[in-house]
């Protein structure tokens, strides 16, 4: 029983949130809106959730994932201690607040030399302007446009605040069945989180004006919690959402706040349970669907989408790849913000780390290019093995840590934290899955349509990865299947790039809803070659490494 | 089918009216290469796509049914030389053999032992098809009678083994229940004509590939429509060879005047002829006759049928239940995963390699990971409690604390709520198993009273 | 009218790989062929090769095996000169089992003193297989890399240990077993990180786990016949030979039960349950079997077809 006062207090914010008890310390967080990372939904996988607690609590001291000095400090995970009496103070630690991103939207303008041919006409008073939007698992970004002359006005990014209640979908869909409230709280997460997006862009706007339309990308899940659509079907066998086209309707329908209620909606249909809307937007991004040469693109991300085809025929999987290029996952790992390495060289010889981080601070952990490099630079310099496993090279700048073995990316008197920053073997173990599952889904789509790898003449590459992406390093990991370089085309955001391009241009639009009713979704689970492909992906560069070999040529150095 | 979903899009209409029932053309085309669709489905086809496609789909080996009802065996039907490119759909089918010329109580006697020879293995019987009835005796009177006795006590289909009289006799008296007609080879053209005017399978024996070029034309010049076809090898080694000879000449190269099923006769002092059964069930024999009825040679001899003819392509399970590691006490610790077959070796591997004695428990979530298996919803609280309740583990241990893998450590209040056991989250990766288990404290396997 | 036969030709060629002997014995080799097995088409110029197990420890043999090695199992120097000479083992497995906590509890040096015995014993090809145990083995695999006084194979290397076998196997010239758990992937992955480890790929063997008859054959066999077919077909990685060790067809109940009538004798059932496994991996490609009966080995090198 807590006493009279009968709330926990979280600090530094001082919010006081109303006991509840059988409660954890987290879904006391999440439902007083304190910030607090939760990447795995509450499920005590990630270890990220770490507060430090004065007061009567019981559990959260994981042996596992906390060492005795911190145990014996006060230090819980949020997810598993619960409050039991006495005032409870919660004081959330700097590693566990989330944070918002640099820059996340250099996605390919549509634009080009296209007419410019708004959605709507003018607004009854004032500038007509747009908004596109791309409603990501992770992060929201927004870019804001006057319609009038097709000016962009302002971008912005958010992280996606449903992420405390499940970093993948499955967790959040997981959490709307099982969670009383569940789904209304997921539902009113990503309308506030979208409502705050709106009102930065229109507070970072030079001009003022009334929001006439949104177009908005978002994944199928995101797509029916934001229609009030239930998205269990999506979980269960035949796992066919609920509806893939979604009514064009005013913002008020929706639940929106002012700022667009009397806008016009447009949210990208879906192609399938696990391939959304964003996908579809990418792909008007990328074009592909209007040339006549077979193209891959891969949107690399925890769902890891991959479509193939052309403009006669698509088709297009999610590979479930897992969220190790978003930072998850990996120990080290961390979003695209200040502090997040983003690209790192190993020198053979030394096996000493250089690297760059974002925002030019001490790093305190490493982004998604980050993390592909330091992956390609391991194998490279042979400090780790094909397998993934390090080998037994001596002064590898390695130390033993409570993970295990683990490469020191960079040493506590140089990081933000003031602890080394870590890479250890089962961190290696995630990138593989995800790389290994990326590719492999590629893979099963060519077999699906039986046309052999050589007959893609591009591959474009969407992501969260960061600002950029080093083609060498994901093709010495085997990120992607060994297909030469020059057919690589990175777009950045592509979602958002198709959201902002059918902003600007109806006939676009229009293609969209074309495009997505021609291509096929193609649902790896039941497909019996996908396990093989996946196994077979599970090894640096890759089993089958003698295509990887004429791809990269010198790139790829084999340990002696 | 050789041709690629790509191959077959180039001769559809493109242009995704939906008429065929598939969203795209390019998901009809898939139906197609795999053999779930056909052509006619498509109105809108050009002829000469449904030309191509109509011959492309036609099946290379063709069916021999012989028999009725429960009892019917299928024979043929194969689209594949190797199991693993898809399956292999026919088990080969096993006749054990009877002559007509002993006494009634030796017939009776073979007959109750021919009987015998049906067994039950992982929840399916594993028998012997067919019985194959050799007229030692001549006389198609007796041969007819031991037919009609052989089927009655039996109910299995006969393999009749008979000069032109006894056969033609042995035919009108067992006909309905569909018999194979097994002629000498100079008895061909009259068994063929008796097996194209009662519509029953016939046996066509010759030697070699090029003899059974001549055999099947004449056989099918007569009208005989059902045909199995036999090399008459000498040895295991030469049975081998043709087997893979006739198949590889169905399958590859789609010559149709030789596309059968094969069969084979070991018995009547066939050398080795347990050798070449085992031999011929893995490599397309279709039918084999044998002489042995000694449950010592067919057990193995079907179960290596009833093992090769599984679908590959049906992820590896192992059978769920409740594993010893080393050996457990009932203070020791219990584990649970998933049956596929990876994840059980793996687990098992480090779970050994831990040197803890424990028990490990294996859910049937038929046969996924467990990460798969939780998102597709068979690997839940529900079913975990479901579990622990019913597999005896309760029995086994004194104390109630399961160690959950960290993958699916979500699922622990569920757990917890429905089945009374504690849980303890175990480590995500099998590989942490050693360490996690050696650090587990004592105190969480005490016996729980009440 | 003349047929044609469709027979494939295939670009690869299994490499061939040598068992050493001792002085005065033979060696086995295998491989070499470039088409699939049983058939008389392309170039076989090794016939599979039929070997016996030699075990160690405490042995509990079920009574069909008893009542054929049951004499000389418990002495390993004895039964070795038995298998390599009467009953015509063309090379030995010699199982240090016994060196498992338990499996009869026998010490590292015991093990490597066994090891020499036997090696001095026959000069039949021998692989040595660990006791299963990883830290025992740890040790063993050195002690006996060591001790062995002649080249032999060491039994086996799996991604976990590979490092630690394959360097006992470089220290001393010896050649490695290379296994993995039913999984084409797995095995070629195996042999990429020996030859990343600069092991000679002509000392290497693919042991693919067989399960017995009944209790998960057709899983190696499908993968026997997917590895050799890759060979074939020109991947180098898996273009080599196989080792199928049958010893998992006796834990099955049909091969030791003689309380089911039904089965018939379980004196002839046994090793035909074994047998059955071996024609099976036979047909699937296999280069090398290990038996644990002396009939199955006369039956499956009548079998063995060049």
């Amino acid at each position: 029983m807590v006493d009279g006062r009968g709330a926990i207090r979280f600090h530094p914010e001082g919010i006081d949130v109303p006991f509840v008890p059988g409660e954890s310390l987290l879904a006391h967080a999440i439902r007083g809106g304190v910030p607090l990372l939760s990447p795995c939904g509450g499920e005590s996988r990630c270890g990220k959730c770490r507060v430090l607690v004065s007061g009567g609590t019981r559990g959260g001291e994981e042996p596992g994932t906390l060492t005795r000095a911190e145990i014996a400090s006060g230090i819980r995970l949020a997810c598993r201690c619960f409050p039991t009496e006495g005032e409870v103070s919660v004081t959330i630690l700097p590693g566990s607040r989330p944070a918002r991103l640099a820059a996340y939207l250099d996605g390919t303008d549509l634009a080009g030399d296209e007419p410019f041919l708004p959605l709507s006409r003018a607004a009854s008073g004032g500038v007509p302007l747009g908004v596109a939007l791309d409603l990501g698992t992770s992060t929201l970004a927004g870019t804001l446009v006057d319609l009038s002359d097709g000016t962009v006005l302002s971008r912005a990014t958010a992280d996606n605040p449903q992420m405390a209640c499940g970093e993948d979908l499955i967790s959040r869909v997981v959490f709307a069945e099982e969670t009383t409230g569940g789904f209304e709280l997921l539902r009113g997460r990503l309308l506030s989180g979208v409502d705050g997006l709106v009102r930065r862009l229109l507070e970072t706007s030079p001009a003022q004006g009334e929001i006439t339309d949104v177009v908005a990308a978002g994944n199928t899940v995101i797509s029916h919690f934001l229609y009030g659509i239930s998205p269990s079907p999506i979980r269960r066998p035949p796992y066919h959402p609920v509806r893939k086209e979604y009514p064009i309707v005013p913002g008020e329908t929706l639940g929106t706040g002012p700022a667009t209620a009397r806008a016009m909606w447009r949210i990208f249909p879906s192609l399938g349970g696990f391939v959304g809307g964003d996908v579809v937007a990418g792909i008007l991004a990328s074009g592909m669907h209007r040339q006549e040469e077979v193209s891959l693109l891969f949107d690399v991300g925890t769902n890891g989408e991959v479509v193939l085809g052309n403009r006669d025929w698509r088709i297009a999987c999610s590979s479930s790849a897992g969220p190790a290029f978003e930072g998850g996952e990996v120990g080290c790992g961390m979003r695209a913000y200040p502090g997040a390495i983003e690209s790192v060289r190993i020198d053979p010889e030394s096996s000493a780390a250089e690297w760059t981080a974002i925002g030019r601070v001490r790093p305190a952990g490493l982004c998604g290019s980050g993390i592909l490099d330091l992956c390609a630079e391991l194998f490279r310099a042979g400090i780790v093995d094909r397998g993934g496993r390090f080998t037994s090279r001596d002064g590898d700048g390695r130390r033993s840590t409570e993970r295990g073995e683990a490469f020191v990316v960079v040493p506590g008197e140089k990081s933000a934290t003031g602890r080394d920053v870590v890479f250890c073997e089962s961190d290696l173990k995630s990138v593989l899955r995800t790389k290994a599952a990326l590719c492999a889904a590629a893979e099963a789509l060519l077999a699906a349509v039986g046309l052999p790898r050589e007959a893609v003449a591009r591959v474009y590459v969407a992501g969260g990865f960061g600002n950029f992406l080093d083609l060498r390093s994901a093709l010495t990991i085997g990120l992607f299947p060994p297909i030469p370089l020059a057919r690589f085309a990175p777009l950045g955001n592509a979602s958002l790039a198709g959201a902002l391009g059918a902003l600007r241009n109806r006939r676009r639009w229009k293609e969209a809803l074309s495009l997505a009713s021609g291509t096929l979704y193609h649902d790896l689970s039941s497909d019996p070659g996908f396990m093989e492909l996946y196994q077979r992906g599970l090894f640096l560069p890759h089993t089958d490494e003698e295509s990887y070999r004429s791809v990269l040529a010198a790139e790829v150095r084999v340990y002696p | 089918m050789a041709l690629t979903a790509i191959d077959i899009y180039k001769l559809l209409p493109k242009t995704n009216c939906k008429e065929c029932g598939q969203p795209t053309c390019l998901a009809f085309a898939m139906q197609i290469a795999a053999g779930k669709a056909s052509i006619e489905l498509c109105p809108p086809a050009s002829e000469e796509a449904k030309e191509k496609l109509s011959a492309a789909a036609a099946p290379p080996l063709p069916k021999v049914t012989i028999g009725t009802g429960e009892r019917e065996v299928v024979l043929g039907d194969e689209t594949v030389l190797f199991r693993h490119e898809k399956t292999f759909y026919h088990p080969t089918a096993i006749a054990v053999s009877i002559r007509d010329d002993g006494s009634d109580e030796e017939f009776a006697s073979r007959l109750a032992a021919i009987r015998r020879l049906s067994f039950e293995r992982v929840g399916q019987r594993i028998a012997v098809d067919l019985v194959a009835l050799r007229c030692a005796s001549g006389e198609a009177g007796r041969y007819a009678r031991a037919a009609a006795a052989a089927f009655e006590a039996t109910g299995l289909p006969l393999v009749l083994f008979a000069p032109a009289g006894p056969l033609a006799a042995a035919v009108e008296a067992v006909a309905p229940s569909r018999p194979l007609l097994v002629p000498t080879p100079e008895d061909l053209l009259p068994a063929a004509k008796l097996a194209a005017e009662r519509k029953l399978p016939l046996w066509v024996r010759a030697g070699g590939i090029e003899g059974l070029s001549v055999a099947l034309a004449d056989a099918r010049a007569a009208g005989a429509v059902s045909l199995v076809a036999d090399p008459s090898p000498e040895t295991p080694r030469d049975a081998v060879s043709l087997a893979t000879d006739l198949r590889r000449l169905a399958i590859l190269g789609r010559v149709r005047d030789l596309a059968y099923p094969s069969a084979f006769d070991l018995g009547g002092g066939f050398p080795d002829p347990f050798l070449a059964a085992a031999l011929l069930v893995a490599k397309y024999g279709s039918l084999l006759v044998l002489d042995s009825a000694d449950p010592a040679d067919l057990l193995p001899l079907l179960t290596l049928r009833q093992n090769l003819f599984t679908d590959p392509q049906r992820p590896i399970q192992v059978e769920a239940g409740v594993y010893a590691i080393g050996t457990p006490s009932e203070s020791s610790p219990v584990l649970i995963t998933t049956n596929f077959s990876l994840t059980y070796f793996t687990v098992r591997g480090d779970s050994e390699a831990a040197k803890v004695p424990a028990y490990l428990l294996i859910a049937d979530v038929d046969g996924m990971s467990v990460l798969t298996a939780w998102a597709a919803g068979k690997f839940t609280g529900e079913s975990i409690s479901k579990m622990l309740a019913e597999c005896g583990i309760g029995e086994k241990v004194s104390h109630r604390t399961l160690i959950l893998p960290g993958m699916v450590a979500r699922l622990s209040g569920r757990i917890e709520e429905l089945s009374g056991w504690r849980v303890l989250v175990g480590p995500q990766e099998s590989s942490a198993l050693p360490s996690y288990l050696r650090r587990l404290p004592p105190a969480a396997f005490l016996p729980v009273h009440g | 009218m003349s047929v044609t036969l469709p027979i494939p030709v295939f670009p690869g060629r299994i490499l061939e790989v040598t068992l050493p002997a001792g002085p005065g014995g033979t060696p086995v080799t295998v491989g070499g062929q470039n088409a699939l097995p049983l058939l008389p088409e392309g170039e076989h110029p090794n016939a599979p090769a039929v070997g016996m197990e030699v075990p160690t420890g405490t042995l509990e043999l079920p009574a069909a095996l008893a009542a054929a090695i049951g004499p000389f199992a418990g002495d390993p120097v004895a039964m070795a000169r038995k298998c390599a000479g009467d009953w015509g083992a063309r090379f030995l497995f010699l199982s240090l089992a016994g060196c498992h906590p338990d499996g009869g509890g026998l010490s590292v040096s015991e093990g490597a003193a066994v090891v020499r015995e036997v090696l001095s014993a026959t000069p039949a090809p021998v692989i040595i297989g660990g006791c299963g145990d990883e830290e025992v083995d740890a040790l063993l695999f050195p002690a006996v890399a060591e001790a062995a006084g002649r080249p032999v194979f060491l039994s086996y290397a799996e991604e976990k240990n590979h490092r630690l076998v394959a360097g006992a196997a470089l220290a001393y010239g010896h050649g490695v077993v290379a296994w993995s758990p039913i999984d084409i992937n797995m095995a070629k992955q195996m042999n990429l990180l020996l030859a990343d480890l600069g092991f000679p790929p002509d000392r290497v063997l693919i042991d693919p786990l067989t399960g017995g008859l009944g209790y998960g054959m057709e899983y190696t066999f499908t993968i026997v016949e997917r590895i050799r077919i890759a060979g074939l077909s020109g991947d180098a990685a898996l273009a080599r030979p196989i080792l199928c060790h049958l010893g998992d067809a006796w834990k099955a109940r049909e091969a030791t039960d003689a309380s089911e009538e039904a089965w018939g004798d379980v004196g002839a059932r046994g090793p035909r349950w074994e047998e059955t496994t071996g024609l099976a991996c036979l047909g699937a490609g296999a280069d090398l079997l290990v038996c644990r009966h002396p009939s199955s080995v006369a039956r499956l090198a009548g079998a063995a077809w060049r």
